[in-house]
């Protein structure tokens, strides 16, 4: 390929579900209190950005939206090989449901320039909705290949393998070009010595830092603010409800020999209906 | 839950609330229609009920022949029919085009619009949602219709009692919470659904409708992605979502060699399929369509058998629903305990052969007699 790529990853920031500080005992988050990480997703869609930029040259911009810890992630973007970031952050954008995030998404990638892929997660660990990357795509009116496991380029085209239902598809698709990464992809590498060490740099010298990721609010990127945020989303959580324990009363087999074992299971249940005749 | 509406008082402003139709975005792939669009067709259904309303279907494809008839047999009224060369496979951009100029031609917006959560229906309903600007719920578990007192200032024009309003409930943070979101402010309102959730009405062939053909006019730019190929899964057998019985394995399992055990213990049954955790597809031991749970499958067998595998909450939100679960553990305090219906504590590499020498022996005997499984979905 001869001229140098554009590739653009979009990440995001969520709770650590994993770890137990910051859960509520209602099981709901404490976003000031959890760990935060990458979004597990991101690690796919960030892992074929870096590959694209090995295979066929060019450069990577990661794309966040969020409260200003979100650098974080994108620092973690940078050891992994990202050359220049954006953080879309402004209190304005607080309650945006994906249409609204995909909005202001939408006017951050116009605002960060020319693109020639832009990689997406699968979906969020807190949002979970895989709606973001599509509605993305709708707005910069691009094709997209979502639940992508594997892909190259060839000539301004992207040959990929995306996951259907029951199998999978093989498409060509003209750039630019939108792809959701599925977790079938490869899992991240680890950062480069490279990256690691430019981070070390960059955050001794906050000046460079800022050109590097560049922080930016509605007014920069000239979002209209009733498009955001609460007044932007077409949707709201009208209530929850709190879902009881599951089951909770397992019937429990043990300390026996595994013929006992068996035997008791199949004594209090009846699956003679499903056993093969 | 509780209702929002009670504290009704005199000044509210009852709000428009929009009068369409109900539309369910049918799923077919080579000539199939899919079990999530009868689903969706029996959730629509009720809900065009309650409104007293229609429910109207669209379905996409080449050379779809008796399929509209099909959709009508399970509950639509009205099918709208775009059967087109260029749309025998499905695709993003000429789907998109097809399902916006009809929607746009309709003398008034559907009310609720309906996919499946598939890796089509989420591919697809969020570019619809985002052309008209409207709200989308993925990945809904129940849907209900209902009244709506809005009371945030934020926006005054919005504030007042919104009689019919889709309520999309899905889980949330893990499924330790259920969120219905609403959104009557635009239509369609949108939502897509768990496949293997909603329940579909008997067919009935008595049942009679309308069919309307629809104009397909794409643009060039509709046809910048081209389908080279569609793979069937390599996986032989029954796909999970359909499968009456599961055997699952997890890391318990130590190797991937493990798998051959409960492809055996599978074989026992009718109907059967072969499920995983994460964990064990992200080792490679098995493939990615095998992934039971969040960023998997969701699945709801009459008996699922889990193999060495802990128990996470995002394995468990894919496989809770499942009528009976046998769990096989060494770990008396493995989380998967906490929901499984009957547990065995000890090693799969000495239980799983027993179960598989047991079930051989029950299908020569049979009827040993006990409870019956309980057939609901
Ligand atoms: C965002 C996100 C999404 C995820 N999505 C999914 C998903 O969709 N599906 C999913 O499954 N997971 C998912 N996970 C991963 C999930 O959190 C768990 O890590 C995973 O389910 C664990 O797999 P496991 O039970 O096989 O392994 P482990 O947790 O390691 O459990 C192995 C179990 O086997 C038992 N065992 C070991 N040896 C034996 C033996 N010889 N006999 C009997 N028992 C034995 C052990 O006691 C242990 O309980 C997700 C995680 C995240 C963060
Ligand atoms: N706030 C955000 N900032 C950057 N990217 C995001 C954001 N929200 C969602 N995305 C991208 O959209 C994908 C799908 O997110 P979701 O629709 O929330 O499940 C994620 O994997 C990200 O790539």
């Amino acid at each position: 390929m001869e001229k140098s790529l554009n590739i653009f990853v979009l990440v995001k920031q969520v709770p650590d579900q994993g770890s137990k500080a910051g859960l509520n005992p209602d099981g709901t988050i404490d976003r000031a209190k959890a760990k935060r990480m990458l979004n597990p997703f991101d690690r796919y869609a960030l892992q074929a950005a870096i590959h694209t930029k090995k295979q066929y040259g060019g450069k990577i911009t990661a794309i966040s939206m969020g409260p200003p810890p979100a650098v974080e992630v994108l620092l973690e973007t940078i050891e992994h090989g990202v050359d220049r970031c954006f953080l879309l952050s402004d209190r304005r954008l607080a309650a945006s449901d994906t249409l609204a995030t995909a909005y202001a998404l939408y006017k951050t990638v116009l605002y960060a320039g020319k693109f020639d892929l832009i990689f997406c997660g699968l979906q969020t660990t807190d949002g979970d909705t895989a709606q973001v990357g599509p509605q993305l795509a709708e707005r910069l009116d691009l094709p997209q290949i979502s639940y992508c496991e594997w892909f190259g380029l060839d000539n301004d085209k992207i040959l990929a393998k995306r996951i259907i239902e029951g199998g999978c598809q093989k498409v060509v698709s003209s750039l630019p070009c939108l792809v959701t990464v599925a977790n079938s992809y490869h899992p991240l590498e680890y950062k480069s010595f490279k990256g690691a060490w430019r981070v070390q740099q960059l955050q001794r010298n906050p000046d460079n830092l800022k050109k590097i990721i560049q922080t930016i609010d509605l007014d920069v990127i000239g979002a209209d603010p009733d498009r955001c945020g609460l007044k932007g989303s077409p949707t709201i959580v009208a209530a929850t409800e709190k879902v009881g324990d599951l089951g909770g009363n397992c019937q429990m087999h043990e300390g026996k020999s595994p013929h006992e074992l068996v035997k008791e299971v199949l004594a209090s249940t009846n699956l003679n209906e499903l056993i093969k005749a | 839950m509780e209702n929002e509406t009670q504290n009704t008082n005199e000044s509210t402003v009852i709000q428009f609330c929009p009068k369409g139709n109900v539309l369910v975005v049918a799923e077919q792939s080579l000539g199939q229609i899919q079990p999530v669009t009868f689903e969706l067709l029996g959730a629509g259904r009720i809900l065009a009920d309650k409104m007293e309303k229609e429910l109207h279907c669209v379905i996409l494809g080449y050379n779809l022949g008796d399929l509209p008839n099909q959709l009508i047999h399970y509950g639509a009224d009205v099918v709208y029919v775009a059967d087109d060369e260029a749309l025998q496979y499905y695709r993003t951009l000429p789907y998109r085009r097809v399902l916006i100029d009809l929607l746009e031609s309709l003398p008034e917006p559907p009310h609720t619009m309906l996919l499946g959560s598939s890796t089509t229906g989420r591919d697809l309903a969020p570019r619809i949602a985002a052309h008209f600007e409207t709200g989308l719920t993925a990945d809904c578990t129940e849907l209900d219709i209902g009244p709506y007192e809005h009371k945030s200032k934020v926006d005054p024009s919005k504030l007042g009692l919104y009689p019919n309003c889709l309520y999309a409930i899905r889980p949330s943070f893990g499924e330790s919470l259920k969120a219905r979101i609403l959104g009557p402010w635009k239509n369609p309102q949108m939502a897509t659904t768990r496949p293997g959730v909603m329940i579909p009405l008997k067919p009935n062939s008595a049942r009679s409708g309308k069919i309307n053909s629809v104009k397909v006019n794409l643009d060039p730019a509709d046809l910048r992605l081209v389908v080279s190929e569609t793979v069937k899964e390599a996986t032989s057998g029954l796909k999970l979502t359909e499968a009456e019985v599961i055997v699952s394995g997890g890391y318990g399992l130590g190797s991937k060699d493990g798998f051959e055990m409960l492809e055996e213990l599978a074989a026992c049954f009718n109907n059967s399929a072969i499920g995983a955790s994460r964990k064990v597809v992200d080792l490679g031991w098995i493939p990615y369509q095998n992934q039971v749970g969040q960023t998997g499958k969701t699945v709801r067998p009459k008996l699922y058998i889990a193999c060495g595998i802990s128990g996470a909450i995002q394995h468990r939100v894919g496989m809770s629903k499942s009528n009976i679960i046998i769990a096989i553990n060494k770990d008396i305090d493995a989380p998967i305990f906490k929901f499984a219906h009957q547990g065995i504590v000890g090693d799969i590499y000495q239980i799983v052969p027993e179960l598989i020498l047991q079930f051989k022996a029950m299908h020569s005997t049979s009827n040993l007699g006990g409870k019956s499984i309980v057939g609901s979905r």
